[in-house]
């Protein structure tokens, strides 16, 4: 119990410090569902052991008191208070974080559907007459891409095509839901944060290959790229925030395509599975702590 | 898996992914545009019969409207719905936080430096 409650916290640093590195490596799309997989599980099984910190203070409550002096038995005291409260407090903090993602997951779907109604149901592509160049996936069953007019007036024949094989990419391997996932915990575990910025990222150059693929032309992908990025630049000033994203998906697609990497992936996975076993095994030294059994 | 989609997929599209293509050709541009113009415009050996069934079949939706400013046999796309998808894509941007931010977006934004690699990159190409 002693170590085992505190390996998820100590993996999800982990994972946030070495994950988006060892992402770097084989395709987009192996290294995006490891990292989601992987940051899922330790979210979850450093949400559960901050449960069982928190639960140690169970401990204390005098029918079990009462009940370990009539057995005959010490209390063992695995978890000084200070740690158990401090993660009573974690704890709390980390639902509210999660019920405000969820809010905001919730807002933004609706806001979307707004954007759909009026546009045929069969339609893939919904069209905003609007100056300012825009261009996304709206996720949904079945999902639509919404360009708006500028957006595609920009852009040449070729790189049209480019944009919606993109934007497919993102409905078709349900990106909207690895990412929702990965938000959900970042907002349970923020040291994950360093995880999901990588997810969100890998997701737009997984989508870049498979656009790549589908036109069978990475230059082309990569100019389309440019020209989007310079005139979204240009006329909005919404998109202010310089990550180097796009610079760094034309640069990816100005050399191979990345090859697989089973490794890779499967030590991301590793780390997460890693923190829920040792969750579960604290679970297990706990719940023998409060029936009365040794350590 | 990405990277891997054999080259030449580019022919196979089906109708649906055709549709957007064509309606997204008419939107590129203000004039309306003819089935052969659309054919041109698009290349790589798209049949006319193709154009002319998927233009009829937008048609059909009330996506596009024919004969449009007086040509005849030209197609332009019907504006009512994007523009109310504009004026409602407008006011969630304005409101802020940007709903639309946490989103699989196209592109997000550059530096200084990032836009002048980008705008060599496209000069440089030649095309």
């Amino acid at each position: 119990m002693r170590i085992d409650v505190y390996t998820p916290l100590l993996l999800s640093l982990l994972l946030g410090a070495v994950g988006p590195r060892l992402a770097r490596f084989g395709t987009p799309a192996a290294a995006a569902r490891a990292l989601t997989g992987a940051a899922v599980l330790t979210a979850g099984a450093s949400l559960w052991a901050l449960g069982l910190l928190a639960a140690t203070l169970a401990g204390e409550a005098p029918s079990l008191v009462a009940h370990a002096r009539a057995g005959g038995r010490a209390l063992p005291e695995p978890v000084p208070d200070a740690v158990a409260v401090l993660a009573l407090c974690l704890l709390a903090v980390a639902v509210g974080r999660i019920v405000g993602a969820v809010r905001t997951h919730r807002a933004t779907r609706r806001t979307l559907r707004r954007l759909c109604e009026g546009h045929p149901p069969g339609t893939e592509l919904v069209v905003a007459a609007s100056p300012r160049p825009r261009a996304f996936a709206v996720p949904g069953d079945p999902g639509r891409i919404l360009v708006t007019s500028a957006m595609l007036a920009a852009l040449r024949p070729a790189e049209r095509r480019v944009l919606l094989a993109h934007e497919r990419a993102h409905l078709t391997h349900r990106h909207a839901f690895h990412v929702h996932a990965v938000t959900l915990a970042a907002a349970g575990n923020p040291l994950l944060v360093p995880v999901r910025d990588a997810v969100a990222y890998l997701v737009e150059r997984w989508a870049d290959e498979q656009a790549a693929g589908a036109v069978g032309d990475r230059r082309t992908t990569a100019r389309a790229l440019a020209r989007a990025a310079l005139v979204a630049h240009g006329a909005d000033c919404v998109l202010h925030f310089a990550d180097r994203a796009v610079t760094r998906r034309v640069a990816a697609l100005h050399t191979t395509p990345p090859r697989r990497l089973r490794p890779v992936a499967a030590a991301i996975l590793a780390l997460g599975a890693l923190a829920a076993l040792g969750a579960a095994d604290a679970t297990g030294d706990l719940l023998s702590l409060l029936t009365g059994g040794t350590l | 898996m990405a990277g891997t989609t054999p080259r030449g997929r580019a022919e196979r599209r089906s109708p649906g992914e055709l549709e957007s293509e064509i309606l997204a050709t008419l939107w590129a541009t203000e004039r309306p545009l003819t089935p052969a113009e659309i054919q041109s415009e698009l290349g790589d050996g798209l049949a006319y019969n193709t154009v002319h069934t998927i233009l009829r079949r937008l048609h059909d939706k009330n996506l596009v409207v024919r004969d449009a400013d007086g040509r005849r046999g030209a197609y332009r796309p019907v504006k009512n719905a994007a523009e109310m998808t504009a004026e409602a894509m407008h006011r969630a941007l304005d409101r802020g936080p940007d709903p639309i931010a946490a989103l699989q977006q196209f592109v997000t934004g550059l530096s200084p430096e990032e836009e002048s690699a980008l705008r060599e990159l496209l000069a440089g190409g030649g095309a």
